[in-house]
């Protein structure tokens, strides 16, 4: 009896066995996402979507290949840059398909997986749903979903990649989106010198400490620490373009209430994500401060803290622009890990 | 294990397991009387196995056939008493005529009713009925409800899978069925063209959504059957086109040839083609 059942006890043990090694899906690396200290947790859901670095890397090929878009010309990284911090460098409006211009300024790309909606509008309420946007838009990648999953079911590194990351090589909108979400994801600007001095690992000069009491006092209202923005919608009173016609979130509540308001941009890494504004109608920042001082135009919806425009000196404007570069992240805009894959191959072996 | 034995024989068992003792184990001083002991042991021990076995056996399938009740929804999309295709003519309430090119609706959260108000529940079921694929139009459900009085169902997409991500399988964005600029699913979508259209090729689109408070197009539909429906029945739901244009609102293809986005229009709309179904059964 004894024997019989350790014959059966083995059989069962060798059954599971063999299927331990059947379902076992190839090993996958996770990286770690750290919240720096002080900030809130992210609203983006890891659990659903675990950043591996077989994801990581899948995302990255696919934010840099032109195969996203219709004719090949417009990947993702086209209007997104590093150098600008992932926005278009010194345009107001960037470049589509077949010689078009969005309707919008590119918006610079981290920190996002701390936010909850997209679109200067926030018309997208969920980041793996953010990329369809822009690669389906007949002015921006204009290339249809089906299209994109047939040009990298093809690709048989694609397969192997898509099988590293998910288990397996099936290739679907689900998977593309959230590989490209995992490298999104993990584009964290948090290194800046006001981040260094916040942890008090540094030290403002006399102008920047100077420019940071001034904006605590007229600038923090909206754009609130440590993101530098509330994300809320708001209409600063910028007169309305007559060709762009643009109506901002009225286009998504159908609120006139909403009408002209624009969400609230972050002015992390604002140095180098020139020009401003929702239509990047302002090259510099001097631009910026003279329409909050003399241009403010006052509507139904023009916010109640523009109500009497926002008086500043030159003194102030001198002692703001010094803060505000302390906002950028030169480690964050030269991070090998975001740059185009085929520079840094080396990175996917390292662990 | 038992199910090796179970078609022999006790005594054929004895001698094997002799058989066995004897000549593989004989070096590890085994006796002939103790596998005597031993297949005896076996033998009483079977023997309440094959019971419970048996009895495993009976409850298993028991609930398999439990659960393997069946029952076929058949779609059909018609034009007031003509069956839809996209190559004929029709005319609407306000005697404008029309084609259909496009017809596509979600179907979800369908729920099978009994005359004991027990419900039976397809939660994470989503079908995307569609006017050109025939196999789209049938679904096919397993239920443990014996009689059937009634369905429900949503005419849509629940709030929840508008707010989640990019989904798979009939709610894949790839579908043509989801607005990517303002997040949310196409709920319903009949497009098609009318002389009546003031509009470029004389096109009429409505691509009804919108999932949020105040803006919801998804509608909750409720059918009761005049008589009750066992599994064998194939229950026929229909969808009148006509209603799209006057139900509760009346929407002329001359004023309104175009809805693309969620907002009051969008819920007349809805308001119509919540009334769009009947139900019948086909023996």
């Amino acid at each position: 009896m004894k024997i019989t059942t350790t014959i059966f006890f083995i059989f069962c043990l060798l059954f599971i066995a063999t299927a331990w090694i059947g379902f076992t899906p190839a090993k996958t690396h996770p990286l770690q996402f750290t919240v720096p200290k002080g900030w809130q947790q992210p609203v983006y859901d890891f659990n659903s979507n675990p950043v591996t670095e077989e994801g990581f890397q899948l995302g990255r090929k696919l934010f840099y290949d032109g195969r996203l878009s219709k004719d090949g010309n417009f990947p993702c990284a086209s209007c997104h840059q590093q150098f600008a911090a992932f926005a278009t460098y010194d345009h107001s409006l960037s470049h589509g398909f077949n010689n078009t211009f969005t309707k919008r300024n590119a918006p610079p790309l981290f920190n996002l997986a701390w936010q909850k909606e997209f679109m200067w509008d926030g018309g997208i309420n969920h980041l793996d749903l953010q990329p369809l946007a822009p690669l389906t838009d007949s002015n921006e990648m204009a290339e249809t979903i089906d299209d994109v999953l047939k040009k990298i079911k093809a690709d048989t590194a694609y397969k192997r990649m898509f099988k590293a990351a998910f288990g397996d090589d099936m290739i679907n909108t689900q998977r593309l989106t959230k590989a490209l979400s995992q490298f999104i994801v993990m584009m964290v600007s948090t290194n800046s010198k006001y981040d260094r001095v916040m942890r008090g690992e540094d030290s403002f000069n006399l102008p920047q400490r100077l420019g940071y009491e001034i904006f605590k006092k007229k600038c923090a209202g909206c754009h609130t620490e440590p993101m530098f923005t509330d994300y809320s919608y708001r209409n600063v009173g910028l007169p309305a373009d007559s060709i762009l016609n643009d109506n901002g979130r009225m286009k998504i509540t159908q609120n006139a209430a909403d009408s002209l308001k624009f969400k609230v941009p972050t002015l992390r890494n604002a140095q180098q994500t020139f020009p401003y504004m929702h239509d990047g109608r302002f090259y510099s920042l001097m631009e910026v401060f003279n329409f909050y001082r003399n241009n403010v135009v006052q509507s139904a919806t023009t916010d109640s803290l523009f109500k009497h425009g926002m008086p500043l000196s030159n003194y102030e404007i001198g002692q703001l622009t010094a803060f505000i570069y302390t906002l950028t992240d030169s480690s964050f805009l030269n991070d090998k890990r975001f740059a185009p894959p085929e520079r840094q191959t080396f990175m996917q072996h390292q662990h | 294990m038992e199910e090796c034995y179970s078609g022999q024989t006790a005594q054929s068992r004895k001698t094997a397991m002799q058989h066995l003792c004897t000549s593989a184990f004989a070096p590890h001083s085994y006796t002939v009387q103790e596998c005597d002991a031993t297949a005896d042991a076996i033998k009483i021990k079977s023997r309440a196995h094959k019971k419970i076995l048996l009895l495993i056996i009976i409850i298993f399938l028991s609930l398999h056939s439990i659960a393997q009740q069946k029952i076929t929804l058949s779609f059909k999309n018609v034009v007031a008493d003509k069956l839809l295709n996209t190559d004929s003519n029709y005319t609407n309430q306000f005697g404008e005529t029309f084609k259909v090119r496009n017809f596509k609706y979600y179907i979800s959260n369908i729920v099978l009713k009994d005359a004991v108000s027990n419900r039976s529940q397809l939660i994470n079921d989503y079908f995307l009925i569609d006017e050109k694929i025939d196999t789209s139009k049938t679904i096919v459900l397993t239920t443990s409800l014996q009689q059937i009085t009634g369905i429900e169902f949503l005419l849509g997409v629940d709030s929840m899978k508008n707010v989640s991500g990019v989904q798979t399988g009939s709610l894949d964005p790839e579908n043509g069925m989801f607005w990517t600029w303002n997040t949310g699913y196409v709920m319903a979508k009949l497009e098609g063209s009318s002389p009546a259209a003031k509009t470029p090729a004389h096109a009429f689109s409505y691509h009804i959504g919108g999932y949020k408070k105040e803006e919801e197009a998804a509608r909750k539909i409720s059918l009761s059957f005049k008589e009750a429906v066992n599994n064998t029945n194939k229950i026929i739901i229909t969808a009148d086109v006509l209603k799209w244009f006057s139900a509760v609102h009346d929407i002329k293809i001359a004023d309104i040839a175009f809805c693309h986005e969620p907002g009051k229009l969008a819920m007349q709309l809805a308001d119509n083609y919540a009334t769009m179904f009947s139900i019948a059964i086909e023996k």
